[in-house]
């Protein structure tokens, strides 16, 4: 956009806001793009890092999408995690990475919302060791549960699940979202560079792929440091 | 639970082998209907010009020449698995080692940009082949053979050194995970529990309490497979004795010093020595876990002496002389304190490495590791990401790397030396003094896995 002030500019600078606009943008122009350039979805969960403080307080974002989303369903769901909250809570404090854990219902999904240390796969096969068999009860009540049961047998399934439905976390500058889009495409990231200008488009097509997301890795208040390194200095014993 | 045959096995997964060379063949598949004929052969050792594929069973006499293949992804897409089968194997496999770097620590000289040929072109290996013998021409023999039906993209030779040890001068491979169902006399003695098959062999229950991995489609054709990290590591020796140098320079004149190492105890170590080189000796030993003689840190602080001592039997505690921050403890904790206190001894492998090198030219040398189990995720990545970098295990190492194999820069690498009654003395400023220079995830697949392979058609 310019900052030419002329009213052919002033216009385009206004469509964003105008009706017929947005009609046209939502049905027409968006669908012709996903169709012609669409951005495939990205994985969800913190991305691998090499630095120490990017794998300590790592956040998920797990939303399992309810089978039945009729009161009866919610009620279902709600029941299979409130029998077993202290079998679960017993699994999370065994597993040793885990800070903090909670699940929401919210609209059509159960969430279950945790930061833990380390890799994700390692902290989620534990917990399915640890208490697989009370979470099948919850995953009888989640979309595409039924052939992850009984997990204990189904893990390696379980957690490409996990990370399928784990929130994509959008960078924490923007412009990085350019080269995840290149690697998840196959392509060198940001060879050539991207026009910064596109950033809007990429991020309208990425959120047709990815609905949901997290913005940005979220914030720590004791940045780096590991769920045992704070036990351990409260003197609380990990 | 299916009854388990040694036959379906192939033979480098349940027991090395009594033989002192290795050339690992790294094979393209050009022509795979013949490739297939090769498989078949191979299998029933069906032909002259094929060798045949060795198995775990019992051997009546020793065997001069061992035969064995591991096929990554991309190789068994080429044989011709159909894709609705291609689709069952577990996603680190499907993504093959050099897309799983960053969790592996395969980054900055590591990285797989950097890697020679041929593993600088993953997607064109399709089988790593290893002849195992006492004498070179056993290995060319079976080159040739191999070379007549594949296109043989590179090989890497490797030999046991003497007395057991690698480059770093320590004695290596002494403890290993026991087996249940398997005869191994040679690690009787070992009194950590014993591993269920499900720690090598997909189709049977594992140590991770009711967890069973599971096998890719056809079932009754992939189980008794196994998967392997097939490792090129480069060992640069001279910076790790260099370093040992600076840091017993340092410690000579630290005010705790006779707390690491008491004045006198020197005598006991290496039959003897001076101060100076005594303390290199301890570094290099907290360092690792163990002296390089092999004798195990934890159970002798102070000297090297194996007199009466267990080689295998031993365990770590919060007071331990070990440090948390050694090889050996970040390998295998054993029942020693950790922070995931679900996962002691379930992240075990099968480890089985010969040394290479030097390079008449480079002068590289290093160690061809292969890394053996039931499933990626859970045991070799684990410990990769969480254990020997990052040292999740424990809050007082959580941060820093493996001072042997980790990923360390001299800006930030750190290693705490333990002292008798408590406290520490922090090392900084080493390198990392092993790179990876090559690699591939393959599967070990059974003896009906080979045969199936062999009768595709597509």
């Amino acid at each position: 956009m310019s900052d030419d002030s002329g009213w052919l500019n002033s216009y385009i600078n206004s469509l964003p806001e105008r009706g017929w606009f947005q009609f046209l943008s939502k049905y027409v122009v968006v669908p012709f793009w996903v169709w012609r350039e669409g951005r495939p979805k990205l994985p969800g969960g913190p991305r691998p890092s090499p630095q120490p403080s990017d794998n300590t307080q790592r956040m998920m974002n797990l939303l399992m999408p309810l089978k039945d989303t009729s009161p009866i369903g919610r009620a279902k769901a709600v029941m299979a995690l409130a029998q077993n909250v202290d079998e679960i809570f017993a699994g999370l404090d065994n597993v040793g990475t885990v800070h903090s854990a909670r699940f929401l219902l919210v609209e059509d999904y159960i969430c279950m919302i945790s930061v833990y240390d380390g890799d994700f796969s390692n902290y989620i096969r534990d917990f399915i060791s640890t208490i697989g068999s009370v979470f099948d009860a919850l995953m009888h009540e989640v979309e595409g549960g039924d052939k992850l049961y009984p997990s204990e047998e189904n893990v390696e399934a379980f957690i490409d699940w996990v990370r399928e439905h784990d929130l994509f976390q959008a960078p924490d500058y923007p412009f990085d979202l350019f080269g995840l889009q290149d690697e998840q495409a196959g392509r060198k990231p940001n060879d050539p560079p991207h026009d910064l200008q596109t950033l809007p488009r990429s991020l309208i097509l990425q959120l047709h792929a990815n609905r949901n997301i997290s913005l940005g890795g979220g914030y720590r208040g004791y940045p780096g440091y590991s769920a045992a390194q704070i036990r351990r200095n409260l003197g609380v014993g990990w | 639970m299916a009854v388990f045959d040694a036959e379906k096995v192939q033979g480098n997964i349940l027991r090395g082998y009594p033989l002192d060379r290795v050339r690992h063949m790294i094979l393209e598949v050009s022509d795979r209907r013949r490739a297939r004929e090769f498989l078949a052969a191979a299998a029933d050792g069906r032909g002259e010009d094929v060798p045949r594929i060795t198995r775990s069973a019992n051997w009546s006499e020793r065997p001069e020449v061992c035969f064995n293949i591991g096929i990554t992804f991309e190789g068994l897409r080429t044989l011709g698995l159909p894709s609705d089968e291609l689709k069952t194997f577990p996603t680190e496999y499907t993504e093959g080692m050099t897309r799983r770097a960053l969790k592996l620590g395969d980054f900055g000289e590591s990285a797989p940009e950097h890697w020679p040929a041929p593993f600088d072109r993953p997607d064109r290996i399709h089988i790593v082949a290893s002849a195992y013998a006492n004498a070179n021409h056993h290995l060319d023999d079976i080159e040739k053979k191999v070379a007549k039906v594949f296109t043989v993209l590179g090989t890497r030779d490797g030999r046991n050194l003497p007395d057991g040890k690698v480059f770093f001068g320590y004695r290596d491979g002494i403890s290993q995970p026991r087996l249940r169902h398997v005869f191994d006399p040679e690690h009787a003695g070992d009194h950590q529990i014993k591993d269920p098959l499900g720690t090598v062999l997909l189709g049977y229950q594992t140590q991770l309490e009711g967890i069973k991995f599971t096998i890719p489609t056809p079932e009754d054709v992939f189980r008794d497979s196994a998967f392997n990290a097939f490792r090129v590591l480069q060992q640069d020796t001279g910076a790790f004795e260099t370093y040992l140098t600076d840091a017993a320079h340092f410690l000579e004149s630290h005010r705790d010093v006779a707390r690491l190492l008491p004045e006198g105890a020197e005598q006991n170590i290496g039959g003897g020595m001076s101060r100076h080189d005594a303390l290199r000796e301890v570094v290099a030993a907290q360092m690792c876990g163990r002296w390089r003689n092999g004798t195990p840190y934890e159970a002798s602080p102070n000297s090297d002496v194996q007199d009466g001592i267990s080689l295998t039997n031993y365990d770590y505690s919060l007071s331990s002389r070990c440090p948390a921050g050694s090889h050996m403890r970040r390998a295998n904790p054993r029942g020693g304190p950790i922070v995931q206190r679900v996962a002691n001894y379930t992240r075990r492998m099968v480890r089985r490495g010969m040394s290479y090198g030097p390079d008449p030219e480079t002068g590289e040398h290093g160690l061809l590791g292969n890394f053996i189990g039931a499933n990626y995720g859970a045991q070799f990545e684990a410990v990769m990401c969480d254990w020997i970098n990052f040292g999740l295990q424990d809050p007082g190492i959580t941060g820093t790397n493996d001072p042997l194999l980790g990923a360390n820069v001299p800006e930030t690498s750190r290693f705490d030396l333990t002292l008798k009654g408590g406290g520490h003395i922090r090392l900084s400023g080493f390198p990392r003094f092993v790179k990876t220079r090559g690699g591939a995830y393959t599967l070990l697949p059974s003896l009906p896995a080979i045969r199936y392979l062999s009768q595709l058609t597509a």
